[in-house]
């Protein structure tokens, strides 16, 4: 991640509450969003909003509708639709915490942030800060999902964090955060179960 | 030396093996370890610190657990990362110790502070371990004691009294038994045979006739411990007592021409007849297979006779008949039934006595009248502060054992009685009597169930220490001795048991039973032996000091050259003191 692609918006605002909000932006820019990864909201005053991309969703409308149940489709109108369509495709974002004043909090923040604030990936150097502040408070927030892949977010999270802490033989920081996966997991069984086999796909 | 010094102050230097997570004092307490298992032995002796309470208790138990029984059920190696598999393990699967907490110290405030002084002050005489009463609180840090914390407990090797009988079994600390609280209560070593039990008890009695706080009587019963002999497994030779303290040790053989191989005994002991009381046959009932008239005509013969008894019966004849003026025949006025007749007791039982007393008047250390009274040597011996081995020699039957044992015992018992009442009586006058030491091997013969009721050695155990006599207990059956006794005995040292009743009479009459079966039942032969009871602070297995060359130079010093035709003189002028 460069600190160009960082100045670039990702999306804007669509809606938010105390503990998630969604971006949206246009499908052309659909390379952008990544699942798993650790994102902010600059707001006005200055403080920043963190959140995982929890989600990205993708929302059909009439036309496409009528354009899949065609026979054939030509590309000039897949390109037309990608480009020109109205709909932007949604990006859920699990709040994780907050910086204000220049310190990084992991609770939530007191405001949710307004529509069409923009969304921003983080540098690498903002995702060490924020990930090795504490003690992996923002786990919590993750741990407490229901009816999402948890276990992939997770990995994900940890796999793209673990990148931006350098070195891959450098283990410190991501054996910390399995020890405290396996510390907040020990009690129940298939969650630490499932958590440990898609880390164990990262090897 | 800076290791001891910082072991001064109370800082230990081991590093934490765990933290105690649950338990009380009734269960013992559960300690989560955070070392590999291997690090630690059941036995180990441990300390937990808790605010300024030092707590002290010993490893009975360690268990495997998992927060989840699938995590345990799993071999998670195969399907994950080596360091996740390591972390998953960490923090799922676990291994706890029981640990029996045993005693506890308050040690004040820390150490240098202000608070510290004031305290100190408060508690001049009161740093000293208490039975346990409380517990150490939740996550209390456990390590393994040290020197200092073993000599906190078990006092410092002094070269005295304070007498090192082994050390720890995982870090090698020396662990000491004060051998003036052995010798206070009546005392037992117990082991199979091969468990090293004869060379613990060596070591013991080399401690106690150098520490020379009391005399040692040694019935001798397998000639083990007075002359030099060969170490049955190793071949090696091990010096007996009597080469080690020359001194200070007599040799005392039973019957004429009994010596101890090698070494001619210091004197031989013969019995006269005299000394022999109805009491002393009765003991030997059940080995003579005497009937249940034994008693009344034992009594007869004694109001008939008085102390000459013995020697009337014996020269008594058995079924001797004359005829009389009628030419019928009757008993011979010198035979039994005669003397049944005339006290009127039934001859048949009289004759039944005297032949199975038999076996006892041809003894050959029984004299009418002996040359030397060797039980007054014997006893003035002791009383001069000297210790004596009685062998046996040929004379190894049960019957010789326990007839001669009780009679002795009997008498210096009576002798030790009568100097402590004169002791009691005049104060000023009359010297304390030196405390005396019994040591009895294969225990079982004189103290089981049936006998314990009429031998001397159950009235000693008893009394405890009323008249400065103790007894040393030394058996391979413990479970054999009458538990009234075995409950008396204060300090029991036990080498490996295999037998399960064994094992349980070694823990009679003690707390935390349960927890130190296990721990004596897998002792190792030879090596380790298990002390508790009254005379130690708490139980505790260790390794058994070895005995060997470096133990008689670790207790009496370097042995002296031999003194060459040069330097004899000048060595000879000098007056050098034997240590012995």
């Amino acid at each position: 991640m460069t600190t160009e692609q960082n100045l670039i918006p990702i999306g804007k605002l669509l809606r938010a509450d105390a503990s998630s909000f969604v971006a949206g932006c246009r499908v052309k820019d659909m390379q952008n969003p990544k699942f798993g990864a650790l994102v902010k909201v600059a707001l006005e005053d200055g403080d920043e909003i963190f959140g995982l991309i929890q989600n990205i969703v993708i929302n059909d409308d009439g036309l496409v509708r009528q354009l899949v149940s065609g026979m054939s489709i030509p590309s000039e109108y897949t390109e037309d639709n990608r480009y020109n369509r109205n709909l932007p495709v949604e990006i859920h974002v699990l709040t994780v915490g907050f910086k204000h004043q220049g310190k990084v909090s992991h609770q939530l923040p007191p405001k949710p942030p307004m529509s069409l604030d923009k969304l921003y990936y983080c540098t690498d150097s903002e995702v060490v800060e924020f990930t090795s502040h504490g003690r992996f408070g923002y786990f919590r927030h993750i741990l407490r999902m229901e009816d999402q892949p948890v276990e992939e977010l997770l990995v994900s999270h940890l796999d793209k964090a673990r990148a931006a802490h350098g070195d891959k033989t450098n283990l410190d920081w991501y054996a910390q955060a399995c020890q405290e996966l396996i510390v907040s997991l020990r009690d129940d069984y298939q969650r630490l179960a499932n958590v440990l086999n898609a880390l164990a796909e990262l090897e | 030396m800076d290791d001891y010094l910082s072991n001064l102050s109370g800082t230990t230097q081991n590093p934490a093996i765990g933290y105690v997570v649950g338990g009380g004092l009734e269960a013992n307490l559960q300690v989560r370890l955070t070392v590999p298992a291997q690090d630690v032995q059941e036995g180990a002796f441990v300390i937990m610190d808790s605010a300024n309470w030092r707590f002290y208790g010993l490893v009975t138990d360690l268990q495997l657990g998992s927060t989840d029984p699938r995590f345990a059920d799993e071999q998670s190696a195969s399907r994950l990362p080596a360091h996740l598999n390591r972390l998953l393990q960490g923090q799922t699967l676990f291994t706890n110790l029981a640990v029996m907490p045993a005693l506890m110290m308050d040690r004040g405030p820390e150490l240098g502070s202000p608070a510290y002084d004031s305290w100190r002050e408060l508690h001049a005489d009161e740093m000293k371990p208490i039975p346990v009463k409380t517990v150490p609180s939740h996550h209390s840090s456990v390590k393994l004691a040290d020197q200092a914390d073993i000599a906190e407990i078990f006092g410092e090797e002094n070269g005295k009294e304070i007498f090192r009988v082994g050390e720890t079994r995982e870090q090698g600390h020396g662990v000491c038994l004060n051998l003036d609280k052995l010798i206070q209560r009546s005392s037992g070593i117990f082991g199979t045979t091969g468990s090293g039990k004869s060379f613990l008890t060596r070591m013991i009695l080399a401690g106690l006739i150098h520490t020379d706080h009391a005399s040692t009587l040694i019935f001798d019963m397998h000639n083990e411990y007075g002359p030099d002999s060969t170490a049955s497994d190793t071949g090696k030779p091990a010096p007996g007592l009597a080469g080690k303290f020359s001194g200070k040790v007599r040799l005392v053989g039973l019957g004429a021409g009994t010596d101890f191989g090698s070494k001619p005994a210091d004197f031989n002991l013969e019995i006269p007849f005299s000394d022999i009381t109805p009491e002393d046959i009765l003991q030997l009932s059940q080995t003579l297979n005497l009937k249940d008239t034994t008693p009344t005509t034992l009594d007869a013969l004694e109001s008939h006779f008085g102390q000459n008894w013995f020697v009337e019966f014996k020269s008594m004849r058995s079924n001797a008949t004359e005829e009389d003026e009628n030419g019928k025949r009757v008993p011979a006025p010198d035979s039994v039934e005669y003397w049944a007749n005339q006290v009127g007791i039934h001859a048949g039982a009289a004759a039944a006595l005297h032949s199975k007393l038999g076996r006892v008047f041809n003894r050959s250390y029984l004299k009418e009248t002996p040359a030397s009274n060797g039980l007054n040597d014997i006893i003035n011996n002791l009383e001069a502060g000297r210790h004596v081995v009685l062998s046996f020699g040929p004379h190894d039957s049960d019957l010789d054992y326990l007839l001669v044992t009780n009679l002795i015992t009997r008498k210096i018992r009576d002798a030790w009685e009568a100097r402590t009442n004169l002791f009691h009586k005049d104060k000023s006058k009359n010297k304390e009597p030196r405390p005396l030491v019994i040591v009895v091997e294969e225990a079982h013969k004189l103290l089981n169930r049936e006998m314990a009721h009429q031998t001397i050695f159950s009235t000693i155990a008893r009394e405890m220490r009323k008249y400065y006599v103790t007894l040393l207990v030394i058996d391979q059956r413990p479970s054999q001795i009458y538990d009234e006794v075995m409950s008396q005995l204060g300090t029991r040292i036990s080498a490996s048991l295999g037998d399960e009743d064994d094992i349980a009479a070694v823990l009679s009459g003690l707390a935390g039973r349960q927890a130190l079966r296990g721990m004596l039942a897998k002792l190792q032969p030879k090596e380790e032996v298990l002390m508790l009871g009254w005379g130690v602070p708490m139980p505790i297995p260790i390794r058994s000091r070895r005995y060997d060359d470096k133990f008689w130079v670790d207790l009496l010093g370097e042995p002296k050259p031999p003194i060459t035709f040069d330097g004899g003189s000048k060595k000879l002028g000098y007056g050098d003191d034997d240590t012995d």
